[in-house]
């Protein structure tokens, strides 16, 4: 059934634009590779207070790479509260919180529609466990806050034609940042944590040829690497040197877990550098 | 009530007493507030509103385009405290999935004129519903907004509106949204059928664009119609569609890579909204009564006014002429004929502002 409260254009199914197989031109002046050292991150930008309407709020934008067409992430954070619960609800001696994460409908190559779907939901889910460690719940009882992430623009190649599996890595540079923009929203609103927490990724990819052995990067962009094995995000309190949560994705051998110790450091390396722009934003808002 | 209001009318040193600041009050009791801003009792301080500005100032407008890179077009209006992004992406319907597509329709306009032309293709543009506008308010973008509920009403207003308006003053020139395909000529053809072939060589309709026009508030404070066309008008300005064909090998329409072509959009209409704010906050009988009429109101004007003003204009075709596009007035009974003329006019100097800002 079609939803009646939103305009829903032509009755009959549209098609995304599909670009004529030009590969082989393309090849020759596309980057391919990267061009950062594998333990830097991209450049961030960082701002609070962008929605003056709400308690607090946050902007937060990835550095665009070198290769044209492949955008950098752009989100958008609101926090509202704490507020008085609705009186249905029953008591609650802390915070409730209620994380969600939408991307708008121009955000990646698929047009989005304005249901959430369910990796909108899985994103909500990590970043609320991510921020639940960091702030201090008991200090508000029978109060509830509300943390909405607009996803503006998504981590994706535009011109690329490749494997739909992009999208499931993207996803991991997502949930990066908004763990970043919301802790960043949150100081905004002056809402009490016990320290900043700050996202971030490290990847396992593929070397450029088959023979050579697998590298550990931080912040991957699938477009710059042929092909990503596994990928690990983590939220990360700097000054107390505590995780507060860790995702991980992809397949990797079970035999070897220096490799899993070395992605969560390398994650963990990620999220202090983000900890240092967010740090720096927070300052830079105060004076 | 002697206190408070001696306390708001000039800045005196702050009392221990049962005195509130100036913001504090505007809170707690924003219409008597607002009206003792608008009409202060030292005649030699001009008449201003709660956010400073006068009646008939509208917030700075800024406008800017091309910051997305996965949209066809894409422009980010900020006008004070309302800011919103707007993203236009294409996507091609196909001719086969219009259940009642009339394939001789836009054959033989090239003889009509060019008014019947334009009439043609705003009607092709309707009935294919070929623009498909969506506001999004549920992004947090002020307290009363906040995602996992239906659009409200609000939200579905303003998509209506510039659904409507979109498609009445004809900004998109239908043959912009156009797939053509041409067949090839073909040796077994002639031989065959030889007085068939003139007719087959006809260029046909293969397919449209869709504009899918979605918008995002970012912040909101007040008159989202004007902030949500303005950003419309310049994504739509700032769109560039690939170049499309027909594969007949394929029977799909395929697109280039590369730098598309400008959509071709027509007239710059502009919106301009008031509220009309009274003396009297409830009474029923409005003889006699003081008015004002607040340019672009923000929120808290918005809570208080009732009566609300829209008009669109476009000043672009030269010679001074101005065209209104449409006028559209909601609630109260203040606005006649004498002061919506005088209006027009208000917005007139509200189009220079904004064409002066939007980007060529």
């Amino acid at each position: 059934m079609t939803d009646r409260r939103r305009i829903n254009g032509p009755a009959g199914t549209t098609i995304p634009p599909i670009f004529e197989d030009t590969s082989n031109k393309e090849d020759a002046n596309s980057v391919k590779g990267r061009t950062r050292a594998p333990d830097a991150v991209r450049k961030m930008f960082l701002r609070t207070g962008v929605t003056p309407t709400a308690s607090g709020s946050a902007y937060l934008e990835y550095e665009s790479s070198a290769k044209s067409g492949v955008s950098g992430i752009k989100l958008s954070c609101t926090v509202h509260g704490p507020r008085s619960l609705p009186r249905s609800s029953p008591f609650s001696p802390h915070i409730v919180l209620s994380t969600h994460v939408k991307y708008a409908p121009f955000a990646t190559k698929q047009r989005r529609g304005y249901l959430r779907d369910p990796s909108e939901r899985d994103l909500g889910t990590h970043l609320e466990t991510a921020l639940r460690g960091a702030i201090i719940a008991d200090r508000w009882p029978k109060s509830g806050v509300d943390i909405i992430i607009s996803v503006i623009e998504g981590d994706q190649d535009r011109a690329s034609s490749g494997p739909q599996s992009d999208e499931t890595w993207d996803m991991m540079n997502v949930l990066s940042g908004c763990i970043t923009v919301a802790s960043a929203a949150l100081a905004d609103a002056g809402i009490d944590c016990v320290d900043t927490v700050a996202g971030g990724v490290a990847a396992l990819v593929q070397g450029p040829s088959e023979d050579t052995p697998p590298s550990v990067v931080v912040d991957p962009i699938p477009s710059e690497h042929e092909r990503i094995l596994g990928a690990c995000c983590i939220a990360y309190l700097p000054t107390r040197d505590e995780v507060t949560n860790l995702w991980f994705k992809g397949d990797l051998p079970a035999s070897e877990m220096d490799l899993y110790t070395k992605l969560v450091e390398n994650g963990i390396l990620a999220s202090a550098s983000a900890s240092k722009v967010l740090v720096d934003c927070l300052k830079d808002a105060l004076a | 009530m002697a206190t408070i209001s001696s306390a708001v009318g000039e800045d005196q040193p702050p009392q221990p007493s049962l005195t509130f600041t100036r913001p504090v009050f505007a809170k707690l009791s924003p219409h008597p507030y607002l009206l003792h801003t608008l009409s202060p009792s030292d005649p030699s301080v001009p008449s201003s509103r709660t956010n400073g500005r006068k009646p008939q100032e509208a917030r700075k407008i800024q406008i800017n385009t091309s910051s997305l890179s996965q949209a066809h077009g894409s422009a980010l209006v900020r006008t004070g405290d309302t800011t919103v992004i707007c993203g236009v992406r294409g996507e091609i319907l196909p001719v086969s999935s219009i259940p009642q597509f009339r394939a001789d329709q836009h054959k033989n306009y090239n003889y009509d004129g060019e008014d019947k032309r334009i009439e043609q293709g705003k009607k092709e543009l309707l009935e294919y519903d070929l623009l498909v506008p969506n506001i999004e308010l549920a992004t947090g973008c002020a307290p009363q907004f906040l995602p996992g509920v239906p659009p409200t009403t609000l939200a579905q207003t303003v998509s209506t509106r510039v659904y409507s308006l979109l498609h009445s003053a004809g900004i998109v020139d239908v043959e912009g949204l156009r797939v053509w395909y041409t067949p090839a000529k073909r040796d077994e053809d002639k031989m065959e059928e030889d007085d068939r072939e003139e007719e087959e060589l006809e260029p046909e309709v293969k397919g449209y664009w869709v504009l899918y026009i979605d918008l995002l508030f970012v912040s909101f404070d007040g008159n989202p119609f004007d902030a949500a066309w303005t950003a419309v008008m310049a994504a739509l300005r700032d769109t560039k569609l690939p170049n499309a064909r027909w594969d007949p090998d394929r029977e799909m329409v395929v697109c280039e890579k590369g730098e598309g072509k400008r959509l071709d959009v027509r007239g710059l209409p502009v919106a301009c909204s008031a509220a009309v704010f009274l003396e009297k906050e409830h009474a029923e009988d409005r003889e006699g009564d003081r008015h004002w009429i607040l340019l672009d109101p923000d929120r808290q004007e918005e809570g208080l006014c009732k009566e609300v003003i829209t008009a669109v204009v476009d000043c672009s075709g030269g010679q001074g002429e101005t065209k209104i596009r449409s006028l559209e007035k909601q609630g109260g009974t203040v606005l006649g004929r004498e002061l919506i003329r005088g209006f027009v006019g208000v917005a007139e100097e509200r189009w220079k502002e904004v064409a002066a800002e939007m980007p060529q």
